[in-house]
């Protein structure tokens, strides 16, 4: 044989053997062999990658990657996703958005069929039985039948108990949906509308099913409760610095950054999609820096880990600041720096001091010393601004070309009233704004300079409890006021000396006595000093040498805490005063919760019925639960512990300030008064008043008190709670055993002492023993089985997000593409939209026997970005209760205002679009439109109503209406109406902005489109960045290139905060607060104690790389590529010192709760802290305890809500309502807790 | 009884076994497999898994010689029965020891290895639980037997030999398996309850041994055929469609 030879020769002696056993060709080499036919067998693979049709869709609720996905259906079956690709550019000379996708969405068509599928609709069996007896019983009339439910207290109490113990029966949609609407229709006839509640999150992923509720609910006059500030994603450091919620960059910018820190954000986990931006901007020379207490996912990215303690994130930021504020503020001045903080910060503001009291307990030496007060405004001195329109809004700074205080346009004076028309805008006019008062120290040739002495707080003690230094400032005399700028409080602030200023200073970087050095904070956060001092020069050089391409991503590392407003300003404070805001490649990037929905016009006003009734009842969820669980009676503090020993809440509760907040019309409240808001109309009638007056009348005589004040009286409950999109029980609640005990009357695990009579809030009405279950009936609308759906009284079967027609939209990318239904929803299971439809139909027909049309007292808030926010000058506190002023609604009063609701056209409402977008346009973030136009294309493409309350206007009957109402009313889907806006704004700031959407003005945006490709969006005053030219988005580009100020006080992106109740927490600038201590507060082993209860550790729940965003945790897939099951991660040298091995099972218990879990014991976690991912259901392997013999909790189990006072003031400038704008977090880092090894590792389910 | 056990049954089993391998193959041919458990653990599977099998091939071998093979064909080559004895004590201890030490591995294997252990079914259980019995009887008759001749000298290609082949000339003769031992009785019963669990174990992967591997060229390539009803391609179309015929040129 000539071929060269392939094997040996037995090997060849038996190959070619084979020729006289086939029928096939042998070739002459006995390499291949050819046969014809045989094939049969391929139809197998072929078919596994057959299909009958690809949709587009995405994944929705809550995902943050706004990836496309290809959906295959199959024979009618969905069978697989994979990723689309067809993503619009990011431009030339960079990385595009694609490849896009995570193996937790490419998992989620499990669902579909998943074994914990929501099939049909079910109601508890016990609720069941009785409303079907009860039905027969008073002859067919459902809402009667509810009625003799819920008002008898045995029966009542029969169905609450049994919450969370199983006994779920089917039922049919019918009569489900008739015990759902009777009770609707119950409550609003009992109690008031307001006491019905929605929770449904993060409309940004699929605002139309977000919407369907919201629409019915406010219709009806039913709160919708917050999310942002609820999931404590929302840092209210925003609103304080920005007056903006939250506006970040897309992730297509960080290629664009020249530094880019990770500070408390773990891209590669949390944002998988985005994360190759990151590693792809090394390539091009980008420095990345992770900050993390623990080996996390982005470290092993980054060129540098800076391991900061947990909490202590903020003492790391302000050394960085006091590096950077001495060396690039005070030893040199860079021109940059000086020229940012000039236009666009308040640093060069003056501020008031003021003379501390005598006898102050700061300590006093003698001397005289001064506090920090309130900004210098025109009204306060003579000048020619001084009798101007809202001059007590028009802050002042010293112009060095003049020699005199001078009032810049751009404040918050001007932004309202008809002085301000063109003059709202950071047009310095030839004002050169000076930065300090420092002339070279107390000797100066200019008699008007001057130095004091003011004495700032510190709180780096052991406790966090007050301290004070004293420290020098320039000063200069203004209308008889001593004053100095921002930034030089700041410099003392920071500890940052200079020749001739009194006080005690640190010697140098070394000095760890005084805040705030590289040294001074190496305790603290366990950062070596000299580490601390490079990146900060890192950071001031990169920023000059790149014009401001410094990048921060923050995230819930450093956000979650009670403190994370102090935290992000000190933060926020190295990204603006290097002028990296409102750049390309720079600033903060917050990464926490996408509150950013981009059709934001269009989607308010359809989702809260704008069209119908203004406005809207709009609750913040933290402070409703903070009331409604009454997890406010387990305070067992007072609010003068949070305070800098200023007395500002002496004697007073954090209870006690949330209700003068209420009163006061800072922050929503609902339930609003101790009696029916439909009542309340009724009264004033028969009484022959106006309603309006009445109740100011009723509560200044206080006959009518806010339910706040006497929150558990059976009256000022909350009666019905409907979540969709939402598992409020398996993943928010914070404080989830109280939610059980109180708002359910469930089985809990609550072992907290209520507080003793001493510590008791003095202004709220506190009954012997809060209520259980006060809740009458819990609804959840989901397609698998959750906590919530466990606890629920009824449970609807829900479409997926491959089932159905809706938008979806994040703050990381400018485009928009849609959901589209893959199947129609398959069982009895239906859309969000129709669930709620059939709901309010019911409800209108039910409504026309025992309801009509009422009118109906509505409370809200004064608003941010409406001249409401003027209604504290100073931000000095004045309670009409005590009698400083009157009760005026809309200043010193919530706005008062009715809405008729003709309750049985509450269908006809929703269905169709109503007629107050025509009478008087929109108005989204102080923005009017006037949308005729859009109005009347909607007819036409929506169709017209015919007959009903919506006679003649456009239909909204079926989602994809929805979709196209939202891109049609918004500017960033709608070109025409986005050039509209910034004529408008420019009315007002008299500079030119149109021009950044007039290359879109003829573009529109339909739902079709987001069918076909994710579509770009337009530039929009909805927003504060351009994307004008296909750029990248970024915040506050508009602000900075167009001269636009922020919607702040000063107009300009704000350090120094003046409020009242700021001053007192002291909190004027950012100062460093450590995580609350537990034990102080509540008693809690400290952290590190053993003893026989195991070891005492921080408690955090960040996310979880399994079951995040676009998937849960009990996704079989997802439970099989991690350990499955609940797991607490904790490291090896805690382990060691309770006997804890990897897998075993532990218990973790507090006073709010015990979870048993399996431990994972791994080097990757810092001494000290344990790690229980968020939103680890009950559901999937959880055991009973070992502590009290109960189903373990979830992750939330552990925590609990701990209002901080700051953030519950409004009505002041940027510090003023508006939904998921502003509010008390629902924080949940401080937490501590115990945790062992069970004793017995045999566990029973 | 003795038709029962030795005449019935047998014919029932054997059924089950022919037929119950053309439904499996009709039924479940994604199924037809051994369930390799190799990917779990492999350093035992190693040693346990030839020994077995490699073992199980003498055993078989062993049972054609003395079940099919008549003691006059060996008589008329001229090999006496201590001779034939001799020859098949000497190929079947090894062989039924190798069996034996791989199945020990194989189940000690299975049971300690959690992974293994996890993949095994109730169908496996129950199919080892048997095959292990008629492997240690088959080895007890041989060594208690035929060895040590305990209970008396038997002669099986006297009594069982006959009677298996009849059962294949279809006139069984029950009498000839009613007069041997317990052990052989035991075996005999129990190897066909085997017969009849086979078609419906991972024992069916006997008749997909690759020994086509053997003389089988690296390469196998199959071209497109024409089928009736199909056509050209892999499947039919589905009702209601007609596919194009593609037409071979004559």
């Amino acid at each position: 044989m000539n071929s060269p030879r392939i094997d040996g020769p037995l090997s060849e002696a038996l190959v070619g053997t084979r020729r006289y056993f086939t029928r096939g060709e042998v070739s002459d080499d006995q390499r291949t062999m050819h046969l014809e036919g045989g094939r049969q067998g391929d139809s197998f693979y072929r078919d596994r990658w057959s299909h009958d049709k690809v949709v587009r869709s995405t994944h929705g609720v809550n995902c943050t990657g706004s990836c496309s996905w290809k959906v295959y259906v199959k024979d009618g079956i969905i069978t697989w996703e994979a990723q689309q690709t067809d993503y619009p550019s990011a431009g030339a000379d960079r990385p595009e958005y694609e490849p896009r996708g995570c193996p937790r969405g490419a998992a989620f068509s499990w669902y579909t069929y998943s074994p914990t599928r929501v099939r049909y609709p079910y109601v508890r069996g016990v609720l069941l039985e009785m409303f079907r007896e009860a039905k027969a019983a008073v002859g067919g009339d459902p809402v009667v039948a509810w009625a003799s439910i819920v008002q008898d207290p045995e029966k009542a109490h029969r169905y609450k108990s049994a919450r969370g113990k199983g006994g779920l029966v089917r039922s049919t949609w019918d009569e489900v949906v008739e015990l759902v609407a009777a009770a609707h229709v119950y409550t609003v006839k009992r109690w008031g509308p307001d006491r019905i509640a929605g929770f449904s999150p993060i409309p940004a992923m699929s605002p139309v099913s977000y919407a369907s509720g919201a629409r019915f609910l406010e219709l009806i006059g039913a709160p919708m409760l917050s999310f942002y500030d609820w999931y404590a994603d929302l840092p209210n450091a925003s609103p304080q610095m920005f007056g903006d919620q939250t506006d970040v960059p897309e992730s297509g910018d960080w290629w664009d950054a020249g530094y880019l820190m990770m500070w408390g954000s773990n891209v590669p986990l949390t944002r998988t999609p985005d994360a190759h931006w990151m590693t792809e901007a090394r390539y091009r020379g980008q420095k990345v820096v992770a900050v993390a207490p623990d080996y996390a996912e982005n470290v092993k990215f980054a060129d540098e880990w800076v391991t900061c303690n947990p909490g202590a994130d903020g003492a790391l930021a302000l050394a960085m600041g006091h590096v950077i504020l001495k060396e690039y503020f005070v030893d040199r001045q860079v021109q940059f720096f000086v020229d940012y903080n000039r236009r666009y910060t308040d640093l060069p503001f003056l501020v008031t001091l003021d003379e501390v009291s005598e006898g102050s307990e700061d300590g006093t030496d003698g001397t005289t010393a001064y506090r920090p007060g309130k900004n210098l405004v025109a009204a306060d001195f003579d000048n020619r601004q001084r009798e101007s329109e809202n001059a007590v809004f028009k802050p002042v700074v010293f112009d060095g070309a003049t020699g005199r205080p001078a009032v810049p346009n751009g404040s918050i004076g001007f932004r309202y009233g008809d002085e301000g028309w063109g003059k709202w805008n950071l047009d310095l006019e030839g004002i050169e704004p000076v930065l300090t008062m420092y002339a070279g120290g107390t000797s100066t040739s200019d008699p008007a300079s001057g130095v004091a002495e003011v004495v700032l707080p510190r709180f780096d003690t052991a406790d966090g409890h007050v301290t004070y230094v004293r420290r020098g400032v320039p000063t200069r005399r203004v209308g008889g006021r001593l004053v100095t700028t921002v930034l030089d409080l700041m410099l003392a602030q920071y500890g940052v000396s200079r020749p001739g200023l009194p006080g005690e200073w640190p010697a140098d970087y070394d000095d760890a006595s005084t805040p705030a050095t590289p040294a001074w904070q190496e305790p603290i956060t366990g950062v070596p000093a000299q580490q601390v001092t490079r990146l900060a020069r890192e950071w001031a050089q990169n920023a000059i040498d790149t014009t401001g391409r410094g990048m921060i991503l923050m995230g819930a590392g450093t956000n979650h805490w009670f403190h994370s407003d102090q935290i992000y300003r000190a933060m926020l404070v190295l990204t603006t005063i290097t002028g990296c805001q409102g750049r390309n490649g720079g600033g903060w990037a917050h990464y926490v919760g996408q509150e950013k929905i981009r059709p934001i016009m269009g989607f308010q006003h359809m989702a809260f019925a704008l069209d119908w009734h203004r406005p809207p009842r709009h609750m913040n969820q933290t402070a409703y639960w903070y009331v409604n669980t009454s997890q406010y009676r387990y305070d067992t503090f007072t609010a003068d512990d949070l305070d800098a020993g200023t007395g500002v809440f002496a004697d007073k509760g954090v209870m006690d300030l949330l209700a003068q907040s209420v009163r006061l019309g800072w922050t929503p409240s609902y339930p609003t008064f101790t009696r029916s808001s439909l009542v309340l109309a009724d009264e004033a009638r028969a009484a022959g008043q106006e309603p309006i007056p009445y109740v100011v009348d009723q509560l200044k005589s206080g006959e009518l008190k806010f339910a706040v004040e006497d929150p558990e009286a059976e009256e000022n409950h909350p009666r019905i709670l409907s979540l969709w999109r939402a598992n409020l029980l398996g993943s928010s609640a914070k404080g989830n055993e109280y939610f059980l005990k109180h708002l359910l009357g469930a089985d809990n695990a609550v072992s907290a002492a209520e507080a003793p009579p001493e510590k008791r809030p003095a202004g709220i009405v506190w009954p012997e023993h809060a209520p259980e279950g006060k809740l009458d009936l819990l609804t959840t609308l989901d397609f698998r089985m959750t906590s919530s759906t466990l606890f629920s009284d009824v449970v609807l079967p829900a479409a997926t997000w491959y089932e159905k027609h809706d938008l979806n939209t994040t703050d990381m990318h400018p485009f928009v593409h849609a959901f589209s239904p893959a199947i129609a929803p398959p069982w009895q299971s239906k859309t969000d939209w129709d669930t709620w439809k059939a709901v309010a139909k019911k409800f209108s027909e039910l409504a026309v026997d025992h309801l009509g049309t009422r009118t109906d007292v509505v409370a809200k808030p004064l608003w941010h970005d409406t001249p409401e926010a003027m209604a504290t000058p100073h931000g000095i506190v004045k309670d009409w209760r005590t009698g400083e002023v009157e009760p005026v609604p809309g200043r010193t009063l919530p706005v008062l205002a009715l809405a008729e609701r003709d309750y049985p056209a509450v269908y006809d409402k929703m269905t169709s679009i109503g007629p107050l977008l025509e009478k008087v346009g929109m108005l989204t973030k102080g923005v009017p439109y006037d949308v005729t136009r859009e109005v009347d294309i909607l007819r036409g493409r929506n169709g017209v109503r015919n007959g009903g309350a919506g006679d003649g206007q456009p239909r909204l009957e079926t989602d994809i209406h929805m979709a196209d109402a939202i891109l049609h009313l918004s500017g960033t889907a709608n070109g025409h109406l986005a050039t509209h806006g910034f004529r408008n704004v420019e009315k007002r700031t008299g500079t030119q902005l149109h021009d950044l959407a007039a290359e879109h003005e003829g573009k529109q945006i339909t739902f079709a489109d987001t069918q076909v490709q994710p579509v770009p969006v337009i530039t929009s005053p909805e927003w504060s960045g351009s994307e004008s030219g296909g750029r990248r988005y970024s915040p506050f580009t508009i602000n900075v290139e167009r001269l636009k100020p922020f919607h702040t006080l000063t107009g300009r992106q704000q350090f120094y905060l003046d409020h009242d109740w700021i001053l007192g927490m002291g909190e004027a600038l950012p100062v460093y607060r450590p995580p609350l201590n537990m034990t102080t507060l509540f008693g809690e082993s400290e952290i590190g104690v053993q003893n026989e209860l195991g070891v005492s550790v921080r408690y955090l729940t960040p996310h979880n790389k399994w079951s995040i965003h676009s998937e849960y945790q009990d996704n079989l897939f997802m439970l099989s590529l991690s350990r499955g099951g609940q797991t607490i991660w904790m490291s090896d040298r805690d382990a060691a010192k309770v006997g804890i091995k990897d897998n075993d099972w532990v218990e973790a218990v507090n006073r709010n709760g015990v979870v048993a879990a399996r431990a994972i014991v791994s080097h990757r976690m810092p001494e000290g802290t344990i790690f229980m991912h968020h939103a680890q259901d009950r559901l999937i392997d959880v055991p009973l305890t070992e502590t009290n013999q109960r189903r373990g909790g979830i992750h939330n189990s552990l925590t609990r809500i701990l209002i901080k006072p700051s953030h519950i003031i409004g009505g002041y400038a940027q510090l003023a309502y508006f939904f998921n704008y502003i509010g008390p977090t629902g924080n949940n880092r401080d937490e501590v807790t115990m945790i062992r090894r069970r004793t017995d590792q045999n566990v029973t389910y | 009884m003795n038709t029962v056990l030795w005449v019935i049954y047998p014919y029932i089993c054997l059924a089950i076994f022919v037929v119950g391998h053309f439904w499996r193959y009709k039924y479940d041919k994604f199924g037809w497999t051994t369930r390799s458990s190799q990917l779990y653990e492999d350093k035992l599977l190693r040693i346990g898994s030839p020994l077995f099998h490699f073992g199980m091939l003498g055993v078989i071998a062993g049972h054609v010689m003395g079940l099919l093979i008549p003691q006059s064909w060996t008589s008329a080559i001229g090999i006496s029965p201590h001779t034939y004895h001799y020859i098949a004590l000497i190929g079947g201890i090894p062989a039924g020891l190798a069996t034996v030490a791989g199945l020990i591995i194989l189940v000690y294997r299975r049971r300690r290895t959690g992974p293994v252990f996890s993949a095994t079914t109730v169908n496996d259980k129950v199919m080892y639980l048997v095959l292990g019995i008629v492997i240690l009887l088959g080895i007890w008759n041989t060594i208690a037997g035929s060895l040590l001749q305990f209970g008396g000298e038997y002669n099986y290609r006297d009594g069982v030999s006959p009677w298996f082949r009849s059962i294949f000339y279809f006139q069984p003769d029950a009498a000839l398996m009613a007069g041997a031992p317990i052990g052989f009785q035991l075996h005999a019963f129990f190897a066909f309850l085997l017969f009849a669990m086979w078609p419906f174990t991972r024992l069916v992967h006997v008749f997909s041994a690759p020994i086509g591997y053997f003389t089988r060229p690296y390469i196998v390539y199959r071209s497109s055929d024409v089928r009736p009803g199909v056509g050209v391609g892999t499947h039919a179309p589905a009702r209601g469609w007609d596919r194009p015929e593609l037409q071979k040129k004559e």
